[in-house]
């Protein structure tokens, strides 16, 4: 009897632990995770808005195109790291519409990964931009 | 003495136990809190930077570009150019002034682009605070309509 009773809290302990680190995981790592998308995600609206604007049919539209994307000061993970493996598409006439991927943004994962997570967690974004924006009357 | 020396072990235990729970709770609820905040900011910027991109700028008098600014920041703060009076913000406690919009403007004095962030936003977790100065930030290009000789209504 005193032999159970002495490994109880530590059994108890270790499945608190595990059920605290998921929910703290859940609420850090997924909260970054979401910071990440979201951040993502207006950078490539942003820079999809950029690219379709410098359209003009040629070959010199994409390349400003492309400048316009990579001189976008915008950053992800809370702001700190610049975005990489921007990847800038346009369509087949060159003047109607740009396409932005922000393939790799790798969020690292802390507290999920002591309960079965994966290491890293990868956030893509992507966005369309017309080059005839639409308009605000105001 | 062996029933003694029991209890106090289990109350060493709680003690010990019971410090390092809440200061995981804490710092979850913390942190938690804190990027669900954050979070609300980038969808803010980004809004109102989208706004800012496609709005009309009008610039017949200085005070036109301030207007426009504005309407600009209330769209970050409250998803409105012209808020009703009494709406409540979008993200707790943020105000128009927290908001910066500067413009770049190119050689021939159009705008260029547009920047939009944060500054001096302090977050209020319960368990310690965060302060934001800076970030988030976006960057919109202008595609509205340039019109440097009408005013704001």
């Amino acid at each position: 009897m005193r032999v159970r009773q002495k490994g109880f809290v530590l059994i108890a302990m270790s499945v608190a632990m595990v059920v605290m680190l998921a929910v703290m995981g859940l609420a850090f790592d997924f909260g970054r995770i979401y910071i990440a998308r979201n951040e993502a995600q207006v950078f490539t609206d942003a820079a999809a808005m950029a690219a379709a604007s410098k359209l003009d049919g040629t070959d010199a539209g994409l390349d400003h195109a492309r400048q316009a994307v990579a001189k976008l000061p915008m950053r992800w993970n809370l702001g700190t790291k610049s975005f990489t493996g921007v990847v800038v598409e346009f369509s087949p006439d060159k003047q109607s519409w740009a396409r932005v991927t922000a393939p790799d943004n790798q969020v690292e994962i802390s507290f999920l990964r002591a309960v079965g997570g994966p290491a890293v967690f990868t956030v893509p974004a992507h966005s369309v931009a017309a080059a005839k924006p639409v308009r605000l009357v105001e | 003495m062996r029933a003694q020396n029991q209890r106090g072990h289990a109350m060493i235990e709680l003690a010990v136990s019971a410090g390092v729970m809440v200061a995981c709770l804490a710092g979850t609820v913390q942190f938690g809190y804190t990027f669900y905040v954050y979070n609300q900011l980038v969808t803010a910027v980004g809004n109102g930077g989208r706004y800012a991109a496609m709005r009309t700028y009008r610039a017949s008098v200085p005070s036109d570009i301030e207007k426009g600014r504005a309407a600009i920041r209330n769209m970050v703060v409250f998803g409105d150019s012209r808020p009703a009076p009494g709406v409540v913000p979008q993200v707790a406690n943020l105000k128009p002034e927290q908001v910066q919009v500067d413009w770049v403007m190119d050689e021939s004095g159009k705008p260029a682009a547009v920047n939009v962030s944060i500054i001096d936003y302090t977050v209020d977790a319960a368990f310690g605070m965060f302060r934001f100065t800076g970030k988030p930030a976006v960057e919109y290009p202008f595609v509205g309509r340039f019109a440097p000789a009408e005013s704001e209504p």
